[in-house]
């Protein structure tokens, strides 16, 4: 195969895993959130493609097809919950979304 | 027979089942009928065997019948069997016999009361329960109607469950019971594990081997049940159950508490008499003890004022009279005392329950005075049941105590000191029974009778008054039975199952006749004298004896002091160990085990904070650490 | 690590190329998170799936480029404009703040897991890493993926479907006017 090994888009794929936790988990807008999500599958997305590569089998490519729709649903209903929200006049911040509360 | 013999059992018991399941469908008359004409089916199916047997020579006179294999345990087999031999139909009569007229009269007392049903399915469950006692073919199924009738008793003592005295004095009854069941009980395991059978052919055949001869075994058996004994039939020191045990209607008191169930002890002493020969300082002890109750129970007697409780404490004494003829053999005398009481104590119970009746539930003799003129019939019936108690001849009671105590005085040194026991019991009969005979017919009517009573055709209703005219007859001519010096009809009839001894000869009969007659004839004088017209003369003696009228009057104090030695040690036990374990341990720990789950859930609830960053960083956390476990074991 | 610098000189190019999606894959995933405006980071993350774009390229992976540019940046992220729009002012968030224990944490966290996940790696890039099956010219072309989708994985494409139809209803409820609290509730 031409250019860096499979190792090479795992570790890659890795760090922008990372990246995308590390936003979930410092950002206070949902919104952000929301992106820093995206983030997460696509890294995910680029794992399954760099495996179906080294296996040569197509079910990897299948795999990350299902997951960018299932990536859409869910930024579809996470959007619209942000809409929802944010006509409640509720502020937009995870911290202050509390109600939930044990 | 034995059909005859099983139909007799179980009729009664039908008449339980019948009355509760048909429950308010049937009228409470109905109801009645049905126990009393159980009854008398039973007593039919009872005289029926009876002439059956009489075909039979004697030695064949005895017959087991098993229907099925009750109880096993390892090598244990025990049936429910019945035995028909002479001992258990004498006692199927007398049951059967006078518990017919009891239920019948039972029918008009009852009349009116709010539960007379139960009353009257109690009453059967009584009768079958007694049978089954008397029939049993084996020492378990005996205890089985040992407790049933010991049960049925408690039921009945408070029946009118709505008042606290009756149901007190049924708890009372239930546990002395009890504490006779037990040692019972702790005889029958000595058996099982001796011999390996309860039947009573078995055992006795094989008794003198497995446990020898006043050996401690046979010693701790024979204590065991006599113990049992001495409960039910209310001797001293089991014996303050009975007087409280009047709180009930005035037929329980007749049947129970006086014709039948009391008189379970001796009728235990009797059939299981091969045992008791085997330990006969055990059984000479039942004579001491029925001597002792025989005289203090007469004693108390004259003190007391309730009309149910003087004649209860005469069924203690007269029974005591029954234990001492057991206690020293003469097992044939004792059992035919026990039929003559029975005819003419339920006699006196139901005598005085038509003045009750009549007076609308006052039992306070004070209160009562001169009814001979108003009851004129049951004065009659009273005074025929209070001469056979005092044993006036031609009286049927005359007979059998005269035949018990012919029977002492020739058997040595005790034998002698219990013969005087009996004749100053004669003397104290005489006085307590005329002394209350007296104070209620005799003199000016009362003022309370006088506005309180009500009479109705025949003094009382009719379901009444017949049966007290039965039993008055039999009072009269029952006692030509057996005749010291002459024959013995009853002794001969129970000869097969046990032997009595031999009555004293010719002279010394006479004289102890003589000496009875002389004592209970005193008996009667002095209560004349003192009693026959309102006056002072008790009120003086009274206060010449001050001590002496205390303790009668608090019944020898036994009450007093079963509560000091038993009751309250252990009433304290039980409120220390409430306080001091039961309470810390198992209910402040069950209350610890809410408290301390809320707690915790309390705190793990703190975990929720609702913020989902932190939710989320708990993921990742756990991401990472699962990631490291992947790695190592991987 | 040497397999990675086991590069021939026709894969110059290649590599060339690899390096600078990478970088700019990292550059714009940090921007995604770390910008203060939101709009600024919905930009950056079209950056990000075109770097991803050229990646899967580089993959063999032809049609789920072509669906990543076409589905992600043509439509996810418009949708995400649109919000943003439609929300204004009210998009801005402040930022985290300072260094309190739940940044520390997450710092510590995210840089466990990346650096876990690349030991292993590291560790396995020596075996089962290191051979790359042969594939043939159709791979990952839309003929293939098509196949693949009506034969072995039907399920998954029906099931898509119906994923994507409950998600428009759901955006349809959740998008239309409810009632609004009179007081500035919490959510």
């Amino acid at each position: 195969m031409l250019g860096p090994g499979i190792a090479a888009y795992l570790i890659l794929s890795v760090v922008l895993f990372a990246t995308g936790a590390f936003g979930v988990l410092i950002r206070r807008s949902p919104l952000i959130i929301l992106l820093a999500l995206e983030l997460m599958l696509n890294a995910g997305n680029l794992a399954l493609i760099a495996f179906a590569r080294q296996l040569g089998d197509g079910d990897g490519q299948i795999f990350a097809l299902t997951v960018m729709v299932v990536a859409a649903a869910e930024a579809v209903l996470g959007l619209g919950l942000i809409v929802a929200v944010s006509r409640k006049h509720a502020e937009l911040d995870v911290d202050r979304l509390t109600s939930l509360r044990g | 027979m034995d059909v005859l013999a099983w139909t007799a059992l179980f009729s009664p018991a039908a008449a339980v089942v019948a009355i509760a399941l048909l429950g308010e469908r049937v009228d409470r008359f109905a109801a009645g009928l049905i126990a009393a004409g159980a009854t008398l089916f039973s007593f039919i199916c009872t005289v029926a065997i009876f002439f059956d047997m009489l075909g039979e020579s004697p030695e064949e006179r005895s017959e087991v019948s098993t229907i099925w294999t009750w109880l096993t345990a390892g090598d244990l087999r025990i049936g429910a069997s019945v035995l028909i031999d002479p001992l258990s139909v004498f006692m199927m009569l007398v049951v059967t016999g006078v518990g017919f007229l009891i239920l019948t009269y039972a029918i008009g007392y009852m009349r009116g009361d709010e539960e007379e049903r139960r009353y009257h399915a109690y009453k059967a469950l009584f009768i079958f329960s007694m049978l089954l006692l008397v029939m049993a073919g084996n020492l378990l199924l005996l205890l089985a109607g040992w407790g049933m009738v010991g049960l049925s008793s408690y039921l009945l003592i408070n029946y009118w469950h709505q008042r606290r005295a009756p149901v007190e004095a049924g708890k009372k009854a239930f546990v002395m019971n009890a504490v006779g069941d037990a040692t019972f009980v702790l005889a029958l395991f000595v058996l099982v594990q001796q011999i390996g059978s309860l039947d009573y052919g078995v055992v006795f055949s094989e008794a003198p081997e497995a446990l020898g001869e006043g050996s401690t075994l046979a010693v701790l058996v024979a204590l065991g049940l006599l113990g049992g004994a001495v409960a039910k039939s209310a001797q001293i020191p089991l014996h303050t159950w009975l007087p409280d045990a009047m709180e009930g209607p005035t037929p329980v008191s007749a049947l129970i508490h006086a014709a039948t169930m009391v008189t379970a002890g001796v009728y235990l002493i009797a059939r299981t008499s091969p045992l008791f020969e085997l330990a006969i300082d055990v059984r000479e002890l039942a004579g001491i003890l029925g001597a002792v109750t025989l005289l203090a129970a007469g004693l108390i007697a004259l003190v007391q004022t309730d009309i149910k409780r003087v004649i209860a404490y005469s069924t203690m004494s007269q029974i005591g009279y029954m234990f001492v003829g057991a206690g020293l053999g003469a097992y044939g005398p004792s059992m035919f005392h026990l039929m003559t009481h029975a005819f003419f104590k339920a006699l006196l119970f139901m005598a005085a329950g038509v003045v009750i009746h009549a007076l609308s539930g006052e039992q306070d003799i004070r209160r009562m005075g001169g009814l001979a003129r108003e009851l004129p019939w049951t004065y009659r019936a009273f005074l025929v049941g209070a001469l056979a108690l005092a044993a006036i001849p031609p009286f049927a009671g005359f007979f059998s105590k005269d035949a018990i105590l012919a029977s002492l005085i020739d058997q040595g040194s005790l034998g002698v000191l219990l013969w005087a026991a009996g004749i100053t019991g004669a003397f104290l009969t005489g006085l307590y029974t005329f002394r209350l005979l007296f104070i209620v017919f005799f003199g000016e009517i009362s003022p309370y009778a006088r506005e309180h009573l009500h009479k109705e055709r025949f003094e009382g209703p009719v379901s009444m008054m017949w049966p007290i005219a039965v039993l008055a007859v039999l009072s009269t001519i029952a006692g030509f039975l057996q005749v010291p010096g002459g024959w013995h009809l009853v002794d001969t009839w129970l000869d097969p199952v046990v032997e009595s001894v031999e009555e004293a000869s010719g002279a010394l009969a006479l004289f102890s006749i003589l000496a009875s007659l002389v004592a209970a004839s005193g008996g009667i004088a002095v209560a004349w004298a003192l009693y026959r017209r309102p006056g002072d003369r008790p009120a003086a003696i009274r206060k010449r004896f001050p001590w002496a009228a205390e303790t009668l009057e608090h019944k020898l104090y036994f009450d007093e002091a079963y509560d000091l030695v038993f009751y309250r040690p252990a009433s304290a036990l039980a409120a220390w160990l409430l306080g001091r374990i039961e309470g810390p341990l198992v209910l402040r720990s069950l209350g610890g085990l809410g408290t301390g789950v809320r707690d915790v859930s309390d705190r793990v609830a703190a975990a929720q904070t609702g913020r989902v960053r932190a939710y989320v960083l708990a993921l990742a956390l756990g991401l990472a650490v699962l990631a490291v476990v992947f790695l190592v074991v991987a | 690590m040497e397999i990675l610098v086991a590069a021939s000189a026709g894969n110059v190019l290649v590599w060339i190329v690899w390096i600078a999606a990478a970088l700019a894959l990292l550059a714009s995933g940090i921007a995604v998170v770390l910008f203060v405006n939101p709009f600024f980071s919905a930009l950056a993350l079209i950056g990000n799936l075109a770097s991803l774009a050229v990646l899967y390229l580089l993959l063999a992976g032809e049609f789920v480029a072509g669906a990543q540019v076409i589905v992600y940046a043509g439509a996810i992220v418009i949708m995400f404009v649109f919000v943003l729009a439609y929300l204004g002012g009210r998009a801005d968030a402040p930022w985290a703040g300072g260094p309190t224990l739940q940044n520390v944490v997450a710092i510590v966290a995210a840089a466990a897991i990346a650096l876990e996940v690349i030991v292993v790696i590291a560790l396995k890039a020596g075996d089962e890493l290191s051979d790359t099956a042969e594939i043939g010219g159709s791979f990952g072309s839309p003929a293939q993926i098509g196949e693949l989708f009506l034969s072995d994985h039907l399920l998954a494409f029906e099931v898509t479907s119906i994923v994507l139809l409950v998600a428009a209803v759901g955006g349809v409820i959740l998008g239309s006017a409810l009632p609004s609290l009179e007081d500035g509730d919490e959510g």
